[in-house]
């Protein structure tokens, strides 16, 4: 089932991956922090490995085209730490994943850093996040 | 003739057992270092444990640990200079684009007082005459010298010479001999190669244990300034976080790229 984007902006302290995480080998002015949106897709790929875990996901925006979005998560070591492991997504797994979105509009995220997640939900089940 | 060569076998086993003991005699710890040794180790407070840093401050300056404002930390003009060179990936100039922090673009070794920025854990391990300390992150690990002074005429290099010393419930780090090819924080605050640390551990409780750290370099800084920081203890174990600069410049083309390139239409 092709996935669809949807916006759901929220502000709240509680909702975001708090600014003073530590994040690992760069820091947010990448992405927007104020924001949080949720992608409903599927999984292509997770890459488990240095320096941050990536999720491909395929979403089908407004005009019925594939968009593949990257998201970011923290390292392995910090991932293992939260309860992921490199089990946790697979291809064609279906996904609700949050994410504070690329400023410049591009299909990237970030979810994850050491000591914050974002939620994921996995087939219908919610991965660990904090 | 089997005779001789028998009393021959005897005569060199004779002599590899003598000079075995005398060897080990001559590498033997002298009565006054022994006696040092065992002072050493009835005086030494337990820092046993993987200790895990908490709290997100990338920068060192004690005024500014959170890096707002990071040219506040008093440089001199040769410091100045360097620190509006950096592109940190941290802090109030981090970046996404161009970023030349060192460890990022390089997988360069981070310095000692950035191991302790990043979200990775490390362990000190005790014995009577070096104190090693493991850092996780890029899996480095340092050697402190018990029982000598800081040779005349150091090395340059990365992690510099470090000797230490308890003093009660501290253990004091004194490292000189520092190359100047690091930061010390993620915000890009430089330091010289006359860069003086000191570093004091203290464990304030079993799950506690507080890092000062003085530096001192009048090539960088007008005057000496010192940040704190805290860890908690872990039950994690050391793991590998290898900095590997495939994988970095993969991620680099792959996010950090994407997320500072024009919006696609």
């Amino acid at each position: 089932m092709k996935g669809k984007l949807s916006n759901i902006f929220r502000v709240g302290a509680g909702l975001l991956l708090i600014s003073s995480t530590i994040l690992a080998h760069h820091g947010t002015s990448g992405y927007d922090m104020e924001k949080v949106i949720t992608l409903n897709g599927t999984v292509t790929s997770f890459n488990w490995s240095n320096p941050h875990c990536l999720v491909h996901i395929d979403l089908k925006d407004s005009k019925g085209d594939v968009k593949d979005w990257i998201i970011e998560l923290a390292a392995p070591t910090l991932m293992s730490r939260n309860g992921w492991t490199k089990d946790s997504l697979k291809p064609g797994d279906e996904v609700i994943a949050e994410t504070h979105p690329a400023k410049n509009g591009a299909t990237t995220g970030l979810s994850g850093a050491s000591t914050a997640l974002l939620k994921f939900v996995v087939n219908g089940h919610e991965l660990p996040y904090r | 003739m089997p005779k001789c060569k028998a009393k021959l076998n005897i005569l060199l086993s004779m002599i590899a057992l003598f000079s075995s003991a005398a060897h080990a005699q001559t590498n033997a710890p002298t009565p006054s270092a022994k006696k040092q040794e065992a002072q050493n180790v009835a005086r030494v407070p337990d820092f046993s444990g993987s200790w895990a840093v908490t709290g997100g401050a990338p920068s060192w300056d004690p005024s500014d640990p959170r890096g707002t404002k990071p040219e506040g930390l008093p440089m001199t003009p040769w410091a100045v200079e360097r620190f509006k060179a950096a592109r940190p990936p941290f802090g109030a100039n981090g970046t996404f684009e161009a970023v030349n922090d060192p460890v990022q673009k390089y997988c360069d070794p981070p310095g000692i007082t950035r191991l302790y920025n990043y979200p990775w854990n490390f362990a000190l391990i005790q014995t009577p005459r070096v104190v090693y300390i493991l850092y996780e992150f890029t899996g480095l690990w340092r050697p402190i010298a018990l029982d000598r002074e800081h040779p005349k005429n150091p090395d340059s290099t990365w992690l510099g010479d470090s000797i230490g010393r308890y003093e009660s419930d501290t253990f004091v780090i004194d490292t000189i001999g520092f190359n100047d090819k690091t930061w010390i924080d993620q915000v890009g605050h430089p330091h010289s190669d006359a860069l003086h640390l000191v570093e004091r551990f203290r464990r304030l409780d079993h799950e506690t244990l507080e890092l000062s750290v003085t530096f001192d370099d009048p090539k960088a800084y007008t005057k000496p300034f010192t940040g704190k920081r805290v860890f908690k203890l872990s039950f994690a174990p050391l793991e590998e976080t290898v900095c590997s600069l495939s994988e970095m410049q993969s991620f680099d083309d792959e996010v950090m790229k994407t997320t500072t390139q024009t919006p696609r239409k």
